[in-house]
């Protein structure tokens, strides 16, 4: 249909591929996950013994959350793909992409959604497995649009995690290292992200900056629609604010790529 | 001895050096872990904006809790955290071989090449949330409340390095153990809960059988309720316990090291 998205399906098929062969790896972190999952319990059910209602949610609908949130984290966050791409940056593997007549980040996307895919599809197996214990602590609303909404957020969301992953990959041509940076932002991600707690029990002016960042729309959002903690208004209106990060972000990545490219050295080529 | 503590201060003194080379790594890895830690403070700054006890424990006493937490994994990180981590790969890659050939015990050889001062660093921030949560509370330990707390500090840092000893290992069986030290991250989390809150199966899991709640727990209570026996005695015990079985598994693992093929 598009000859030009032929060669993207090519690199999306050989992402599945490679992705599967680490399906051991994939499925060791999802069950670690559910060690994170016990923790989430334990601590929470302790807070909720004196209190029947923390932020307007019961303990069912907040536990519900960060089983949503573990889901979100597995179909749409991005893993490790900043070291993936500052890997081929600094050992010049990258030169190949340069000489040939393919867009570096559509090829990096594509092999991105078959890894999101893989990983998604995992975190599902250990969840089924303790599904017997968690079943009668999981309650989602049952509007209909949350269902259908909840779709294209998660599509900008991986957008903007990609995205994010690719600026610190591309932060490899004026840094010889970027962990720091990368393990800096998965500390910002976790907090601004809702992974700690959900942004709405942060203090009103505090939750209201959150929703400015892109961080708030890297899981949070997605995860908020379907377990009912922003009302049908509020969607719509963080759907504007997500498409305006995702532009920004696309914006900043092809400004990163031409700038580094004209540092780039090409060793090793 | 005195041989030992030379070569530890040699390591020292080259991690010095190598902090003042790399001054920027420092100062990000710096701000990197004082990010992590303010995370873990900010969960329950939030908790408690909406509710007044975790399994009994107030917002005071729960901040002395995972201030003690962190000042045990700051301790971690600084002392031992960049030499097991490397530890894991030179296994893989043959480059342990370099380990072998030194004249001192392996272990200690291997796990006191690096340190990394930016963790020594912020131990200093964990010790003023500690010291801040007793002011908070308005406890007055004697000084050999504190004395008792510094010595299950150490306690707690035994058993982690034990820990973190017993996963590196593994790399001796599984050759890729890429990963393996994510899972003490994820079993630390559990060392920021106070013991009342796990229940049946968890209770035995992470209280009995595993050490990560009493790592924490027990330094704790030394500050908020003075010397406990039961609490000392058991830590003492898995402390011992958890190093004798790392040493163990090192050395058996150690046997099955076949250098690189190439």
């Amino acid at each position: 249909m598009f000859p030009v998205l032929a060669k993207y399906h090519q690199s999306f098929l050989i992402g599945l591929q490679s992705n599967l062969v680490y399906r051991l790896n994939f499925a060791v972190r999802g069950f670690f996950s559910l060690f994170h999952l016990a923790v989430v319990y334990i601590l929470w059910g302790a807070a909720f013994a004196t209190t029947p209602l923390i932020g307007g949610f019961d303990f069912n609908q907040t536990f519900t959350y960060f089983v949503v949130m573990l889901v979100m984290q597995f179909f749409v966050g991005a893993f490790n793909e900043d070291y993936q791409i500052s890997e081929e940056i600094r050992s010049g593997l990258i030169n190949q992409f340069i000489l040939k007549p393919i867009n570096y980040f559509a090829y990096r996307f594509s092999i991105f959604v078959a890894a999101r895919l893989v990983t998604g599809a995992l975190i599902l197996i250990p969840l089924v497995v303790v599904l017997p214990f968690l079943y009668d602590h999981l309650t989602l609303p049952t509007e209909a649009w949350r269902f259908a909404l909840v779709v294209p957020a998660m599509i900008l969301s991986a957008l903007i995690q990609f995205s994010i992953a690719y600026c610190f990959g591309m932060l490899t041509f004026w840094f010889l290292e970027i962990q720091g940076f990368v393990i800096l932002s998965m500390a910002i991600e976790s907090l601004l992200g809702g992974q700690m707690f959900p942004l709405d029990l942060l203090p009103g002016w505090l939750f209201r900056v959150s929703q400015l960042l892109p961080f708030y729309y890297q899981t949070y959002f997605p995860t908020a629609i379907l377990t009912g903690r922003i009302d049908f208004a509020a969607t719509l209106q963080g759907f504007g604010i997500q498409v305006f990060w995702v532009l920004v972000l696309l914006a900043v990545n092809s400004i990163l790529w031409r700038r580094g490219l004209r540092r780039h050295t090409a060793v090793g080529g | 001895m005195t041989r030992y503590l030379e070569i530890w201060f040699a390591s020292a003194r080259y991690s010095v050096t190598r902090t003042l080379m790399f001054r920027f790594d420092f100062f990000l890895w710096a701000v990197v872990e004082l990010f992590w830690m303010a995370v873990n403070l900010l969960l329950i700054a939030v908790i408690y904006e909406h509710t007044d006890s975790i399994a009994g424990w107030s917002k005071y006493e729960m901040l002395l809790l995972v201030g003690t937490s962190l000042l045990v994994q700051r301790f971690l990180m600084g002392f031992f955290w960049s030499s097991l981590f490397e530890l894991g790969r030179n296994i893989k890659s043959g480059a342990f071989d370099f380990f072998l050939a030194q004249p001192g015990n392996i272990l200690f050889m291997a796990s006191t090449r690096k340190l990394d001062l930016d963790g020594l660093l912020n131990s200093f921030v964990a010790m003023g949330v500690v010291a801040y949560s007793v002011h908070r509370l308005d406890l007055h330990p004697s000084p050999l409340d504190v004395l008792l707390y510094a010595a299950m500090i150490g306690c707690g840092l035994i058993i982690h390095y034990s820990i973190l000893v017993l996963t590196i290992s593994l790399t001796f069986w599984l050759t890729s153990a890429q990963g393996v030290e994510g899972s003490y991250f994820t079993l630390s989390e559990f060392s920021r809960l106070p013991s009342k809150a796990f229940k049946g199966v968890a209770s035995l899991l992470f209280v009995w059988i595993l050490p990560v709640v009493v790592v924490s727990n027990a330094p704790a209570r030394v500050l908020l309720h003075g010397f406990e026996p039961a609490w000392a005695l058991g830590l003492l015990a898995a402390t011992v316990a958890w190093f004798a079985v790392a040493v163990f598994v090192f050395h058996r693992g150690l046997r099955r090291y076949t250098s690189a093929s190439s």
